[in-house]
């Protein structure tokens, strides 16, 4: 048992934090917020040439082939930075249902699926494209049943018709994964978003990224540009969201620590009554329960991501580290609004978009109640 | 990185484990009894240490000199946690906070008196730190201890000493001199517990078990029972908490509840539908698995932090003890919720939840967010040694 880190992950993780601490300022943040591409050319450009596009697409496809536990360490940095960039869409969820799909049936070895890696992988390694991403649909949930009958077979292929929601940095996708329903179950395709049939319009959110809404009216897809065996889409999926939700969980951490960081700074330095804030117990017991479920939740991050990178089930501890991390994440940009008091409140002042982020964080990709039923699924039902 | 035990480490846990059930005995070993099981109050009890003894497994970390096997500190920590998974006596004050005290400063006497009877578990010690005056504020001590020919004279009055009314013998805080600064003036003293002029009083408590005052008049105690030197009695009870982190509250306890209640829930019936299937228990069980493992995490935290052999992890302590306690106490009322009515029946009567696990320990864990420094001393420490803030009281 030992929580050490190696001397190459340590690298990771300073060589991440340094290029953020140039590319990913709070004053590039705010520029890119409601931004209509979302994310700085600069940023995307050295995160490519750093490797971290790469970081967990295996070699052969011309990434790292780095584990979910290297993926957690990079994500706490970018949960730091608020980093605006697609990595998450792209690098991690598009890249996961490439890799994934098929995974499981060698034998049938899916027509079309190494064409796919082939053509995919290494463009999203290297940056040159980025993939997002086409799955919530209006007044449905995170869950299977969200996705409603949408694709019908005509002729060779399929026609989409469907509207899906908060699709991240659409407007710079060379394609979309789109889940979709068909009588096979739910299938997922690669759609090019230009495409005749396409209408995105921009959404505003709370996290302030680049969202949109895509009205998908008779789409055509051939059927090579479904992704795996038929029907088989939303267990792909679900696997990949687990190791999604893993990083998520050390993105809200690193949102988290470093948020509880400058309050603390804030609160050594900002007198009242002749004392510093920090000397108020009342706020310093704040301070102490937020650092206590960050460094709590960060071990329960690590220990999700290294049973994944040890071959085990995290169908458990994923959701858990979701779960536990984007509550502390929320809580504690709650009371560290509260120690910086009236300013908090304002857009000058840095701690409002940690405390949006948080809360839109919770809600996106799998929310608290759909992570609290999946645990319970494993505790109660198995 | 590694979250599973060495090879080496896995083995003394399958060993330790393997050995709990084949001498399970439902008289030593009580789940019901909560945090009391830790205690070796009886003969039963005190039969079992013994056995525990002959294993060996009593005093691994001490030096060789000692009798002990300098063996990793994580050791006890394994041997405590599956004693406390069984509900079984744990290794305690005995091998921790006095013998490692007695072995760092004792004098030969009380070194060659005490430690070869802690390995063969023959003494049982109480530790009287705590005072009217001195809870959280523990340098408060007030009980005074005066230089007299040959030895020192107490009179005044302990708090809170749990194993008074069993123990053979009293670890006990003085102030020696008054005059001095605070944390300088106390003085640490062995004195039999049979002493005349030593009076245990009980008080019983809503948990299951007693807890003791006991009250000082004119107690003669020679000076080769004055435990290192005169006025370093503070410093050497800080030490020792830092050197005993190994063997403070066990996880096991709070994960068995967490399991007895899953379990329940998965075979209750309400109404005559499956409990299981209610989305308010299933939320609750969610967020319960979640904290706990949480609670894992900590204790790994700290775990790790000791073996590393460094500074005391006196932050990854408090942090794991502020959060555990919380959650225990957690853990229990959100049983007694998804119990309800029948929650209430205690444990004894029929058709009581679990044996009426949870109604007791209810009442148990209500001391656990105080006793051995409250959560809002460890936020204390959490908020000036681990943030860096300033002093706050």
């Amino acid at each position: 048992m030992d929580l050490d880190l190696t001397e190459e992950q340590q690298m990771v993780i300073d060589m991440t934090r340094g290029m953020l601490a140039e590319h990913s300022t709070t004053a590039i943040v705010r520029d890119m917020e409601d931004d209509p591409k979302g994310y700085p050319e600069a940023l995307w450009k050295q995160m490519s040439e750093l490797g971290l596009n790469g970081l967990l697409i295996p070699e052969a496809y011309g990434g790292g082939g780095q584990t979910l536990l290297e993926g957690a360490f990079v994500y706490e940095e970018l949960g730091r930075a608020m980093a605006p960039t697609p990595h998450f869409v792209s690098c991690v969820m598009s890249a996961g249902v490439l890799l994934e799909a098929g995974s499981e049936d060698q034998k049938q070895a899916w027509l079309g699926s190494e064409d796919q890696k082939q053509a995919w992988l290494g463009r999203i390694a290297n940056g040159d494209a980025i993939l997002t991403p086409a799955w919530l649909e209006p007044q449905r949930g995170f869950g299977e049943a969200g996705i409603a009958i949408s694709a019908t077979a005509d002729g060779y292929g399929f026609k989409l018709n469907c509207r899906k929601r908060l699709v991240a940095y659409a407007s710079s996708a060379a394609r979309l994964i789109v889940l979709a329903r068909t009588k096979a179950g739910v299938d997922l395709f690669l759609v090019d978003p230009r495409a005749k049939g396409i209408q995105m319009q921009q959404l505003l959110s709370q996290g302030r990224e680049a969202q949109y809404q895509i009205d998908f009216a008779d789409v055509k897809v051939a059927a090579a540009d479904r992704i795996g065996a038929p029907g088989s889409g939303w267990k792909t999926w679900h696997k990949v969201m687990l190791q999604g939700v893993t990083l998520l969980a050390a993105q809200a951490i690193g949102g988290a620590a470093r948020c509880l960081e400058e309050t603390v700074v804030y609160a050594n330095q900002r007198v009242q009554f002749d004392k510093p804030l920090g000397a108020f117990q009342a706020l310093a017991h704040y301070m102490a329960d937020a650092s206590t479920r960050i460094d709590g939740g960060r071990v329960l991050v690590h220990e999700a991501a290294w049973n994944h990178a040890q071959g085990r089930s995290i169908e458990r501890f994923g959701p858990m580290a979701k779960l536990f991390c984007c509550e502390t994440y929320r809580e504690t940009t709650r009371v560290c609004a509260q120690i910086w008091g009236g300013v908090a409140f304002t857009i000058e002042y840095d701690q409002q978009m940690f405390f949006r982020r948080a809360k839109a964080l919770q809600l996106s990709w799998w929310d608290g109640p759909y992570l609290e039923e999946l645990i319970a699924k494993d505790v109660l039902d198995k | 990185m590694d979250f599973d035990f060495s090879p080496a480490e896995q083995a003394f846990a399958d060993e330790v484990d393997a050995w709990l059930v084949e001498n399970h005995d439902p008289v030593v070993m009580d789940h019901h009894r909560e945090n009391f099981t830790q205690l070796s109050d009886t003969p039963e009890r005190r039969a079992f240490m013994k056995k525990l003894a002959a294993k060996g497994w009593l005093g691994m970390s001490w030096p060789k000199e000692y009798g002990g096997k300098e063996i990793e500190g994580v050791y006890e920590y394994i041997l405590n946690e599956a004693l406390s998974k069984h509900a079984a006596p744990q290794i305690g004050k005995g091998v921790g906070i006095i013998g490692k005290t007695l072995i760092r400063h004792g004098s030969d006497k009380l070194k060659q008196e005490f430690l070869p009877k802690v390995l063969d578990a023959d003494v049982e010690f109480a530790v009287g730190y705590s005072e009217p005056a001195a809870g959280s504020d523990a340098a408060n001590m007030q009980l005074k201890a005066e230089k007299v020919e040959g030895g020192y004279l107490l009179n005044g009055q302990k708090m809170w000493t749990t194993s008074a009314h069993f123990a053979d013998w009293y670890w006990v805080g003085a102030r020696t001199d008054p005059d001095k600064p605070r944390h300088d003036g106390l003085s640490l003293f062995l004195i039999p517990m049979d002493h005349p002029g030593l009076e245990v009083q009980s008080l019983p408590t809503i948990g299951k078990d007693t807890t003791n005052q006991v009250f000082f008049e004119n107690v003669f105690v020679p000076d080769e029972y004055l435990v290192g030197k005169r006025g370093r009695g503070f410093h050497m009870i800080s030490e020792a908490l830092d050197l005993e982190r190994f063997t403070m509250f066990t996880l096991s306890p709070i994960a068995n509840r967490t399991e007895v209640l899953v379990d329940w829930v998965k075979k209750a019936k309400r109404d005559d539908a499956p409990l299981k299937d209610d989305p308010n228990v299933r939320r609750t069980i969610a967020q319960i698995v979640t904290d706990t493992a949480v609670a894992k995490g900590l204790s790994t935290r700290f775990v790790c932090a000791a073996k590393s052999g460094g500074k005391p992890p006196t932050i990854e302590s408090s942090q794991y003890k502020l959060f555990t306690t919380s959650l225990s106490q957690r853990v229990c009322k959100d049983a007694l919720d998804i119990q309800g009515h029948e929650g209430t029946l205690m444990e004894g009567q029929e058709d009581a939840p679990i044996l009426g696990r949870f109604e007791g320990a209810y009442r148990a864990t209500m001391n656990e967010t105080v006793g051995g420094g409250s959560s809002e001393i460890q936020k204390n420490i959490i908020a000036r040694r681990h943030l860096g803030l300033p002093k706050n009281f």
